[in-house]
Order: C-alpha cells, then sequence, then structure tokens
C-alpha cells in the first residue's frame, strides 16, 4: 500500500508533534507545569502574605510600615495600601499612623498561615527529595490551598514537628508561638562561639549563598573577625566570609563556651579500605528518611565503623558497622562525620614504640 | 470534680506544648543515639565477639575477586549468560511435552465431546476454540522457562551473589538516577516483568523503587524473545549466506535486549529528572555473608511465590482474552468480521510506522501475555489475506513448526524488512502485558502510576517505530 504523505513531509510533522509535545510536558519548564504552577495574585493570596509579614515584624519587634510592606511583598505601594486598607476593614489589623498593628483575629490568621507554610516546608525537607532552595517556594503556594485540618492530619503523619527546617518554630494548633530568642549573626563579637538556630530563606537570592556554604541550623560557628563590612568565621572547619548584610539573616544562640569544639570533620568517604574509624555524627544536611536509615542502621556518634570493600568502579563503598556489611555511596558518605581510630596493627606497633621509648 | 479534671488536663497539654520548644530541632537524633548508646553498652558486658572468623576471611577473599576491576563484571555476564542457556535450552522440551498435551491431544479431545453433546458451534467456539485455547498456550508456552529461570535466579541470590551484582552495577544506575539493585530486578524482568516488579520490592527508596517498577518493561521478557527469534530467524537472517543466518539473527535478537537496557537506563534518568524528582530517595545496600544455599527451600519459593502467583495472573487475563480473540474473528457485520473492520480501519495508520492493523489488532486483543501475539498475528493475517487451508479456522489462534511456512503467510500479508525490524522494536517497546501491569497496580497501589507505565513505553514504541520507518522510506527511495 502506498502512503499518501511522502517521507519527509511525514518527518516534519513527526519532529513538530515530538516539540509540540516535549513543550508541553517538559518539567519544570512545560506548559502543563507552567499552568499548574501559575500563581494568580489574587485578593487573599495578597491579604495572606500581608498578614504574614506584619507578623513576622511583630514577632521580631521590627517597626512595620507602608513602604517595608510593598518592598517585602514586591508590589507597588499603592497595591500595598489598598490591601491593608481591606485587612483594615474586616477587622484584621489597626493602623495608628505610621504604625500597623495586628487585631487578636489577625494574629490567629497569621499564625494559621504560618503553620501551614512550616509544616509544608518541614514535608518537603523530610519526607520529599526537593531541593532545600524549592522548599520556601513550595511552602509559599501551598499555605493559600491548605486548610488547617489537611496540615493537622500531615503534622500527625510526621511526629508533629515543633522546628521547620530552617530553624523557625511551628506554631501550634492553638496558636502558640514561643518568645522570639536568638540574635543576629552579625551581632556577635570576635572569639565568640555561637550555635546557628534559624536561617532566613527570603529573599531566596541571599539563601542561596548560605546554603551554597553549607550552613545548616545546629551547626557551630566561631567567630574570627568582625569588620564593618564583613564577617570571618569558622563552621565545621571551614572558614566563611560573609557580607554582614547576608550574615544577619542567620539567627545564632550564643554559647558560654571557651574552647570551640570543631575542628575540621574527618568524612567518612574519606576512610580508606581497612581502616577503622569511629562515628561522630551525620550533618544537619542529611534529612528525613536518609537521615532515619542511616541511624537504623547504627550510624551514630560512638559506633565503630570500618571501610571493607570498594564496588568495582569504586563507589559505592561497603562498610562494617555493627557486624553487617553495608553499601553507601560517596554522596552518603560524605555526610558521615568520624574521628580516626588506629588500625590494630599500628596500634600494636605504636605501643611497640611505647615500650621501646620507656 | 470532673471539670475540675479537665482544666487541668488542658493546662497540662499547653505546658507540654511550651515545653516541647525547648527540646530543640535534634532532639529525636539524641533519642535514637541514647537508645544506642544503652544498647552498646549492654551488648559490651554480655557478647563477646571471636575475632576474624574463617568464614569472613573466606568471605573478604571471594569478595575481593568478585567486586575487582577486571574480573567482576565478566564474571557477571557468565553467570547471567549460563543461567538463561539452562532456561532457553532446558525449556524447549517441557514446553513441547505441555504443547503436545494441551494443544495436540486435549484440545482435538474437548472438541470432540462438545460435538458429541451437540454443544451449539459458537459456545464450542467461544469456550473452547478460545477460552481454553488461551489458557493452554500461555500454560505451555510460560510455564516452562519460568519454572527453571526463577529456581536459578533465586539461588544466586540465595547464595549471596546478587547483592554484588547490585554492588558493581550501582554506579552505573546512580547516574541514571537509579538503585544498583535495579540491575537485579531488570535481569528477573527477562525472565518476566511482572515477577520483576514484584522484585523490585527489594528496592527501599521509594523513588528508585517507582523507577525500577516503571522501566521493568524495557527488559525483553520470556514471552518476547521467541517473537524475537522468530522474526529475526525469518527476515534478517534470510539476508546473509545460510551458514551466517543464526549468528546474524542472533546478534539481531541480542542488540534487541541490549537496546532495551539503553532505554531502560535512559528512561530511568529521565523519571528521576521530571516527574519523580520529588519523591524521596535513600541508598543502602546490605551484602550478606556467603552461604550456601538452601536447595529445597528456593525450590518451594519460587514456585511458588514467583511461578504460581505470574502464571496465575497470567492465567486469569488469558481466559477472557481468549474469548475476546475468537469473537472478533466470528462476529460479522455485513460481510465483514469484527477483526477486518478494525484491520481495515487502523491500517492507513499503522502503516506510517512500519506496522499493519493485524499488529495493532493482535497486540490489543493479546494483551493478557507476549506469549500469544504470534499465534494472534498468524491467525488474523490468514483470516485478513484470505489464505485457505492454513491454520485452523476464524479465532483459533495457531503456530507453525515450520519457518518457511510462517513466512509464506507473513509475506502474504504483505510483510517486508521494514515491518520486521519494526515489529521487534514494538515487541521491545510497548505497555506491559495485563498482568504486569495489574501487578504494578498492586505493587504501587496508584492507577497514576500504572497508567504512566503502560502509556510511556507505548508512546515510546510508535516514536521510534514511526522515525525509523520514515527514515528508512526517505533513503531507500
Amino acid at each position: 500500500m502506498e502512503l499518501i504523505l511522502n517521507p519527509i513531509t511525514s518527518l516534519i510533522i513527526g519532529t513538530v508533534f515530538l516539540i509540540l509535545l516535549s513543550w508541553i510536558l517538559w518539567p519544570r519548564k512545560g506548559l502543563i507545569s507552567l499552568w499548574s504552577k501559575r500563581s494568580k495574585n489574587t485578593k487573599q493570596k495578597l491579604q495572606e502574605d500581608a498578614l504574614k509579614f506584619i507578623f513576622d515584624c511583630e514577632y521580631k519587634h521590627k517597626s512595620c510600615g507602608l513602604h517595608t510592606i510593598s518592598g517585602n511583598m514586591n508590589i507597588s505601594t499603592n497595591k500595598a495600601a489598598k490591601v491593608l486598607g481591606q485587612l483594615q476593614s474586616i477587622g484584621l489589623i489597626v493602623m495608628k499612623e505610621d504604625q500597623i498593628r495586628l487585631t487578636d483575629a489577625g494574629r490567629s490568621d497569621a499564625l494559621k498561615i504560618i503553620r501551614i507554610h512550616r509544616i509544608w516546608e518541614r514535608y518537603l525537607a523530610d519526607e520529599t527529595a526537593i531541593d532545600n532552595l524549592e522548599w520556601h517556594q513550595g511552602a509559599d503556594s501551598q499555605e493559600h490551598l491548605m486548610s488547617l485540618k489537611e496540615v493537622d492530619v500531615l503534622a500527625a503523619t510526621m511526629g508533629n514537628p515543633v522546628f521547620d527546617p530552617h530553624g523557625d518554630p511551628i506554631p501550634t494548633t492553638n496558636g502558640e508561638l514561643p518568645t522570639y530568642q536568638g540574635q543576629s549573626l552579625s551581632s556577635l563579637k570576635e572569639g565568640d562561639i555561637a550555635r546557628i538556630t534559624h536561617i532566613e530563606d527570603e529573599p531566596s537570592t541571599i539563601y542561596a549563598q548560605l546554603v551554597a556554604l553549607d550552613l545548616h541550623p545546629g551547626m557551630e560557628v566561631y567567630i574570627m573577625d568582625v569588620t564593618d563590612e564583613n564577617i570571618q568565621f569558622a563552621a565545621n572547619g571551614k572558614e566563611c566570609i560573609l557580607n554582614i548584610l547576608f550574615a544577619s539573616n542567620i539567627t545564632v544562640e550564643k554559647l558560654s563556651k571557651i574552647e570551640p569544639t570543631q575542628k575540621k570533620y574527618q568524612t567518612l568517604s574519606s576512610l580508606n579500605v581497612g581502616d577503622k574509624a569511629q562515628v561522630i555524627g551525620i550533618s544537619p544536611k542529611c534529612r528525613g528518611q536518609e537521615r532515619i536509615r542511616l541511624m537504623d542502621l547504627g550510624i551514630v556518634p560512638g559506633t565503630e565503623i570500618s571501610a571493607v570493600l570498594k564496588s568495582a568502579f569504586g563507589d559505592p563503598t561497603a562498610y562494617k558497622i555493627m557486624g553487617a556489611t553495608i553499601a553507601i555511596r560517596k554522596k552518603q558518605a560524605d555526610n558521615i562525620y568520624i574521628k580516626s581510630m588506629l588500625n590494630k596493627n599500628e596500634q600494636t606497633a605504636s605501643m611497640r614504640e611505647l615500650s621501646g621509648v620507656s | 470534680m470532673y471539670d475540675h479534671q479537665e482544666i487541668e488536663n488542658d493546662e497540662i497539654i499547653s505546658l507540654t506544648n511550651t515545653l516541647r520548644w525547648e527540646l530543640g530541632i535534634d532532639f529525636h537524633d539524641k533519642i535514637i543515639e541514647s537508645i544506642y548508646a544503652d544498647a552498646t553498652k549492654i551488648a559490651k558486658q554480655s557478647i563477646r565477639v571471636e575475632d576474624a572468623k574463617n568464614s569472613t576471611i573466606f568471605d573478604q577473599k571471594v569478595d575481593s575477586i568478585i567486586t575487582s576491576k577486571w574480573f567482576g563484571f565478566p564474571i557477571m555476564f557468565l553467570l547471567l549468560a549460563i543461567v538463561f542457556w539452562i532456561t532457553v535450552a532446558g525449556a524447549n522440551i517441557p514446553s513441547s511435552w505441555l504443547a503436545a498435551l494441551l494443544l495436540d491431544t486435549v484440545h482435538p479431545f474437548l472438541k470432540n465431546i462438545a460435538a458429541q453433546i451437540g454443544m451449539p458451534w459458537w459456545l464450542d467456539g467461544v469456550l473452547i476454540d478460545g477460552a481454553y485455547m488461551a489458557f493452554a498456550w500461555v500454560v505451555s508456552v510460560m510455564l516452562p522457562p519460568m519454572a527453571i529461570f526463577f529456581p536459578l535466579f533465586t539461588l544466586l541470590e540465595d547464595l549471596g551473589y546478587l547483592p554484588r551484582v547490585a554492588f558493581n552495577m550501582d554506579s552505573l544506575f546512580r547516574k541514571a538516577g537509579a538503585h544498583g539493585k535495579q540491575a537485579l530486578t531488570m535481569s528477573m524482568g527477562f525472565g518476566c516483568n511482572a515477577a520483576g516488579v514484584v522484585a523490585t520490592r527489594v528496592i527501599d527508596s521509594p523513588r528508585e523503587r517507582l523507577i525500577a517498577i516503571i522501566t521493568n518493561n524495557f527488559s525483553l521478557c520470556n514471552g518476547r524473545w521467541p517473537t524475537q527469534i522468530l522474526i529475526a530467524t525469518i527476515f534478517i537472517g534470510s539476508l546473509v549466506p545460510p551458514h551466517y543466518a543464526g549468528l546474524v539473527s542472533a546478534a539481531a535478537v541480542v542488540s534487541i535486549a541490549v537496546l532495551g537496557i539503553v532505554f531502560s537506563l535512559l528512561v530511568s534518568w529521565g523519571l528521576s529528572k521530571s516527574i519523580l524528582r520529588g519523591e524521596a530517595s535513600t541508598f543502602s545496600l546490605e551484602l550478606p555473608p556467603y552461604r550456601p544455599p538452601r536447595i529445597l527451600q528456593t525450590l518451594y519459593t519460587s514456585l511458588i511465590d514467583r511461578t504460581m502467583l505470574v502464571l496465575w495472573r497470567a492465567i486469569v487475563f488469558a481466559i477472557p482474552a481468549g474469548i475476546v480473540i475468537w469473537l472478533v474473528a466470528n462476529i460479522y457485520i455485513g460481510e465483514l468480521s469484527l477483526a477486518e473492520y478494525f484491520i481495515d480501519w487502523s491500517n492507513p495508520f499503522a502503516l506510517y510506522f512500519g506496522l499493519n492493523g493485524v499488529i495493532l489488532l493482535a497486540y490489543i486483543i493479546a494483551i493478557p501475555a507476549n506469549e500469544i501475539v504470534i499465534p494472534t498475528i498468524l491467525m488474523l493475517t490468514v483470516i485478513n489475506s484470505g489464505l485457505t487451508g492454513i491454520g485452523e479456522g476464524a479465532g483459533v489462534m495457531f503456530e507453525l513448526d515450520s519457518v518457511a511456512d510462517t513466512k509464506r503467510i507473513l509475506t502474504a500479508g504483505g510483510w517486508t524488512l521494514l515491518t520486521a525490524v519494526n515489529l521487534m522494536l514494538f515487541s521491545l517497546l510497548h505497555n506491559p502485558c495485563s498482568t504486569t501491569l495489574y501487578t504494578i497496580y498492586k505493587e504501587t497501589k496508584s492507577m497514576k502510576w500504572t497508567t504512566i507505565s503502560a502509556l510511556l513505553p507505548l508512546t515510546l514504541g510508535f516514536i521510534v517505530c514511526f522515525f525509523v520507518t520514515q527514515l528508512w522510506l526517505l533513503f531507500s527511495s
């Protein structure tokens, strides 16, 4: 049978069809994902975002005016004024001169949105493989879609978490939140030792920089030098220099220690086959199921671990942990901190040396 | 009194809520750590470990060979080749026994009884030529290879060898966004995709498990090897002088299987970057100590858990499909049967993909098992091209012992080398059989993933066939 279309025409049609198909289905940039991502600047969304921001200002004892709101929400001053007018008319805020304050109803609404936002961030961090740069954005669109009830169910399945992955406390169902403590990293002096409690995820460009430096809540920092523009500190044995503006996005809790406990940690991936080590801990970067799995296998502080075998291509490597041989990948082993132990031969050798000396 | 207590309860709850903030971020980690610390302390007091037992030294020696750069992969290919060879060589004999019994003896016998008790022709057709025939076909072609392949595979698993394969292969699969154990489920898929999908339970990470399930269909299963071998022998082997024919057609089949592996890795990569990007992912792989296999237990579990489960599901789907196959060939509207209507209607469309209406219809109605695709194609070709004296009547699937006769039928149906190449590609790249689809649904409990598992390879198949055909036509004209 003869085909009506000649091969060239068919090929053109086929190629066009393929291009169309990939244009529709392409992940993140395709028509379908754009359609589902298309966030409308609806009235409700704007109002909720404004409430959230005003609450944040109150919580952190910062002043909050029309200009800071319009700047933060990236809308014109006129529009911000309109949104604030709407919020005032439904009794969620009161405006006195230049001061904007939340009413009780407004505060409770804001806490509701914050609870949804932070629980969703926690969900993305622990139960999915979504990258940490996308947690905030994901939660930003989800907070307007979910009801408090749905979020309660979600929170229950995760064991009712109390902190979001950036270290922020999650408001309880009743809208309780602990009083704001902590100071910004930029306020520390030379020689101070502190622990990171929170890394602000907005604006996202600054957050991306902080993530790129491998900073996480729970990390200890040691301040080495402070100038008018920069702050130099050691975190996880690595020296970092941050602009003061960037540093103010990191909240820390000052520790009353004098000696920094941390030197540069050795990672499990650097352990040679045949060598033994002791686990110190797992990096805060490793979260959720992955972290639980590693801990379940016995990778907890104090466990002895030895590298026994490399696979044919060199990755993964098999380790002896608590009598079992477990293979894990290099990327995971990078997140496990160890303290090297002398293996048996070296140990006896060094003992012999010692006895020889004495 | 009661009220008082309730107020107290509320106070306690709100107090605990505020106290929870003070526990800190890593509260759960601390609990796990303290449990382990206690357990280690107890274990240290009460357990004495004898140092470096002989078996661990033996294990380490074996491991250092099996996972070495130079021996690891040759050993793996050799072992897998042996398993496949035993399966293919060993399955032929029981398969021909079963076929002789179920197709050549029981079928005429049943027809005889039906004729004696005066069963109406249509009932006899639906039940015996349709339902029974499909059942008999699936059992005789499917059972022997599975009954040989699965125990052998389980034996390797029991021995402790398969985890080492996953260990060696992980690097490759990691680059494709998948788990090293997918090497195992993929090999299992060469036996049967449904069993391969069940086998993905060994992958404990949600994302990698879904990837392994969706891509398992790219492993050329037992039911498709005979199709590939037959078509390659007829159309590709005949291109070269006879004494090279066997080698060339074998090479053609192997390259289709390798193409399947390539697709499997590419699609895994694509899935991990697109729709499965957000699924949680972890990796850990235990390398158990080597141990002597428990042969009887292995036989029992592989026969019951794998072979029988899959066979049962296949039969459940094959019987209704057998009825449908008979009906489409025997229900007439005017001059033409339903089958001929569909073939005529879909032919103009199918030809752009280098296929034909018969092939499309066969792949639709023979969905329960790939084993019955060729018999269905032969039966439909005979009906459609009006050949007489071949086969056993409308709606009765058949296969011929002689390759030359099969070739005559297919050439009469308008088959060319291009059709053959496209059939081989389409046989690799089409929706999984209904048994596998049902198993995917059972394993994922999700219509979404089942649908994607069906449509993804099918779409790929049409795209590949289309471009192969059009480029072929372009360069041959």
